[in-house]
């Protein structure tokens, strides 16, 4: 048999679950090169191992800190500007609402709407003084988080497409909508401040 | 150092760095700033690309550390982090194989060749994917599965790359076997 190949070093020196062929490890047993090639790589390997460690130039933490509170920044005023979305749909809502042609009929639901509104406002007012953005959450929370924050976008997108059929409005479709938008918001609460009572912040 | 890596993996510290405390994510970069930064160098071209990887493997961090549920050690998944992060800055620097290195050598760094290097110089001198496979390997500890994994490539492109470069080392360090 040849000499080993490097390959077959490398096999030789690897773990236990990679220690070379039988022929390999039968030519290595009486073949004193090959034994001396082996012990070069091990030191090798050694003084690999053994090199200083190369400190950084300079210290970098500012800069991470930095970015990571500009990240931050922009999904707070992603929020934002969900928040002022759901604001305007609220205005929207009023102004239809009160063009609606016989009010004494719509009142009990137009009572219910503003009770929901009510409530929508309050949550919101929880979510903006917890400041969820300005936390890490971890993936799985974040992604719920997400996902509550997609489906209240898009309830806002449908109450202000309301003001489109102002027309034809049916109060029950609205009043549906605002309540699933608490209910998404009483969520949306739960992810992020329950979590957070839970881990004792 | 041995300091900051028992405060960086006690409970309270990582509990309070996954709901995002500044001072508790500060302590964790505190005790893992050098071994990224020595990971990456090691691995990179240059020590700007090296600080690139640094930053980004922090904000990852920063980010991320939510997902770090406490299997294996912290230093493991920073560890995957930062060279994940070192490879992506080879393949966005375009490395060159290997073989490409080899036509480049000038006719003056033949003959420096000659010369006996220290480990330090050889390994700098070493084409960046067979430096990066020698260091995650042999250093690191991670397998030719992991490895092939990380760089997109298969195994037995792991294993040639360490092969080549050992046989390279071998003849720079001036250890080359008389077979």
């Amino acid at each position: 048999m040849n000499h080993l190949s490097m390959e077959q070093l490398l096999q030789l020196h690897g773990t236990a679950t990679d220690v070379g062929s039988a022929d390999a490890r039968l030519h290595l047993n009486t073949c004193e090169a090959c034994q001396r090639e082996l012990d070069k790589l091990h030191q090798r390997v050694a003084r690999l191992k053994a090199l200083p460690t190369v400190h950084p130039p300079r210290d970098m933490w500012q800069m991470v800190e930095r970015r990571v509170r500009s990240e931050r920044q922009s999904r707070r005023n992603k929020w934002m500007g969900l928040a002022g979305l759901a604001i305007a749909a609220t205005v929207t809502l009023a102004v239809v609402i009160t063009e609606v042609s016989n009010p004494s009929e719509l009142s009990a639901s137009t009572a219910a709407i503003d009770t929901a509104k009510a409530r929508s406002r309050e949550l919101e007012n929880v979510l903006s003084q917890y400041d969820p953005e300005s936390r890490v959450i971890d993936g799985r929370t974040a992604k719920i988080a997400g996902d509550l924050e997609d489906r209240i976008a898009d309830l806002d997108r449908q109450l202000q497409m309301t003001q489109m059929e102002k027309n034809v409005i049916q109060e029950e479709k609205v009043l549906r909508m605002w309540r699933e938008r608490v209910g998404l918001l009483d969520a949306l609460v739960d992810v992020h401040v329950t979590r957070a009572s839970n881990v004792g912040l | 150092m041995a300091d900051l890596l028992l405060v960086a993996n006690s409970e309270a510290i990582l509990a309070r760095a996954r709901t995002g405390d500044a001072h508790a994510l500060e302590q964790l970069y505190r005790a893992y700033e050098s071994q990224v930064y020595n990971l990456a160098r090691r691995i990179c071209r240059t020590a700007e690309d090296a600080e690139d990887v640094l930053q980004e493997t922090f904000f990852e961090l920063c980010r991320s550390i939510g997902q770090y549920r406490g299997e294996g050690s912290l230093w493991g998944w920073i560890r995957t982090v930062a060279s994940s992060k070192a490879l992506m800055r080879l393949r966005r620097n375009k490395y060159r194989d290997t073989d490409e290195l080899e036509d480049e050598v000038s006719p003056t760094r033949r003959e420096d060749t000659l010369l006996r290097m220290d480990l330090e110089a050889a390994l700098e001198r070493l084409p960046e994917v067979s430096r990066a496979v020698v260091w995650l390997h042999d250093v690191e500890g991670y397998t030719h599965e992991e490895i092939a994994e990380m760089m997109g490539k298969t195994v037995s492109f792991s294993k040639s790359q360490l092969a080549r470069a050992h046989v390279r080392l071998r003849r720079w360090l001036g250890e080359e076997a008389v077979l």
